[in-house]
């Protein structure tokens, strides 16, 4: 009695996939290996290549004809703007590799602007101790300056020299 | 999946042993490939410490504590995108890393744009990394770092850290990274200069669209790239484990980004075909680069069933530097199964755990 075994495509489609890649496994990889292959790559690649610049120009023309930015224009933009991104990105490196010295330079400036403010303190501090002996003086020799401003008038070559 | 009439399904219910086991498999195989969601990746949480144009530099898990002292900072390919770093919980190079106390950053470069077709080689070597390593620095306040590159960023970390000897790269490791183009598989002949027109390939498209790298990735085993996933999925359906994997994978795969045009003008004229690195003939922006300035602790990973990247061109990198830790590790994986599934995540990552924790202290 015969064992009747039941029809089974994927066993078929596997039996004939492994048969087919042993056997033709090794004249696919003398051919592809083979000079006029190459050749042959190379002619397809051609006529492949004129083809596509001849629809390439076809269609770059209809969009120039048509006033529709093309490809290379819409890239340009493009590149404009990756450009600029560059030049923030160098600012920024350039921002972060200065970052120590402009911090040291800040606080440098921090200390002389402090240091000016405590001179601007003292002349202000001399100022107004002057501005209160002369107004002192001018209380103590009041009545005297009116004698005084009648006899002989004070020049200004006077004042210089007292101080 | 609704097969349209209550009846039509009734009577595939009805269906027994291998013929209902049969159906089962192809509605499952249907369900999995046309009705269910992509699963999410890059789970692991991170924050942005920095952008420029499309990059962005990311912090991965800023709350756990760090117990390396020295930061990480990962540079992946122009090519595919870096969240196969950070599959799925579980299966994740980075986050095996942060939970073992490392400081772990990404630098995604983020999907180029037409405006974007100019960009040299040179640009992100010389203006993207050097301000990354900057950045990576400052937030973590450690005075050296450890690069780690994937792939094409592998090759692209390597440069760098020859053009600067001056910067504390401690540790080095590379993840299939090629370096001689020398003999570089079937690339070799099909990049060839007198067939690869790659000026006007570049003039023309100028950045060069992800299908056309797939393509050629997929041309080099062509049946069990374009058949064996599915051949895969069919078998192994019933495992669970299995199908959320492969749609991982899948969703990597087909989640390309353009390469920028002069990058590739570059890559393919000057790499694959003029292979001027590991010749010292290479010049980035005007600075030669010399593999020899290379000092770091240095982990080169070899992948020994790549197909992308074959071991013959990652090897030579040891011969060429000048560490005095250098470590050579050949693992029995693919290009891309070195960082994600079952054997990365059981050897490979804690290897790349241990060294770079011996190599810190």
């Amino acid at each position: 009695m015969t064992q009747k075994i039941p029809f089974e495509p994927f066993t078929m489609w596997k039996d004939m996939y492994e048969h087919t890649e042993k056997a033709w496994n090794d004249v696919i990889q003398d051919t592809l290996g083979k000079e006029s292959f190459s050749e042959g790559l190379g002619q397809i690649q051609s006529s492949y290549l004129q083809y596509h610049e001849i629809i390439s120009n076809l269609t770059e023309a209809y969009f120039k004809q048509a006033n529709i930015p093309t490809r290379d224009e819409v890239a340009n933009v493009a590149s404009l703007v990756i450009n600029l991104e560059g030049k923030i990105d160098n600012i920024d490196d350039q921002l972060y590799e200065n970052s120590e010295t402009v911090t040291k330079e800040i606080n440098q400036l921090k200390r002389t602007v402090g240091s000016l403010e405590k001179k601007f303190d003292k002349v202000l501090e001399i100022l107004t101790a002057l501005d209160k002996k002369i107004q002192t003086n001018e209380a103590t020799t009041q009545p005297e300056a009116k004698v005084t401003s009648q006899s002989t008038p004070v020049k200004p070559d006077d004042i210089n020299t007292k101080k | 999946m609704n097969l349209g009439t209550k009846e039509l399904e009734d009577w595939f219910n009805q269906m027994q042993g291998e013929s209902k086991k049969s159906y089962n498999r192809f509605k499952r195989v249907t369900e999995v490939i046309t009705t269910e969601p992509e699963p999410q990746v890059g789970q692991t949480p991170k924050e942005v410490i920095w952008t420029k144009n499309k990059s962005k530099l990311y912090r991965y898990q800023p709350a756990v504590k760090k117990t390396n002292k020295v930061p990480i900072l990962m540079i992946y390919a122009l090519i595919n995108k870096p969240y196969i770093l950070d599959l799925y919980p579980g299966n994740s190079l980075i986050e095996h890393l942060t939970n073992k106390g490392h400081d772990v950053y990404l630098l995604d470069w983020g999907t180029a744009g037409h405006e974007d077709r100019h960009m040299k080689l040179d640009d992100y070597i010389l203006d993207y990394l050097p301000r990354a390593v900057k950045k990576v620095l400052q937030t973590s306040g450690a005075k050296e770092i450890s690069l780690l590159g994937y792939c094409m960023g592998g090759t692209m970390t390597a440069i760098f850290t020859a053009l600067h000897p001056e910067l504390p790269i401690r540790n080095l490791i590379l993840l299939t990274s090629p370096i001689d183009f020398e003999d570089a598989g079937h690339y070799s002949n099909w990049l060839d200069k007198r067939y690869f027109n790659l000026d006007k390939l570049v003039d023309t498209l100028g950045n060069v669209p992800f299908e056309m790298i797939d393509y050629g990735n997929k041309l080099l085993s062509p049946i069990s790239n374009v058949y064996g996933p599915y051949i895969s999925l069919a078998d192994r359906v019933e495992n669970e484990d299995f199908v959320l994997n492969w749609k991982l994978m899948q969703k990597w795969l087909n989640d390309g980004i353009p390469f920028p045009g002069e990058s590739y003008r570059q890559w393919i004229g000057e790499f694959y075909q003029e292979n001027k690195l590991i010749r010292d003939e290479l010049y980035i922006r005007g600075h030669k680069v010399e593999l020899s300035k290379i000092k770091a602790n240095l982990l080169n990973i070899v992948a020994t069933r790549d197909n992308i990247v074959l071991p013959q061109q990652i090897e030579p990198l040891n011969d060429k530097v000048s560490s005095k830790n250098k470590t050579l590790h050949h693992v029995n994986t693919g290009h891309v199964s070195v960082v994600t599934g079952r054997k990365a995540i059981n050897e490979i990552h804690p290897f790349i755990e241990n060294w770079l924790t011996e190599a810190s202290v």
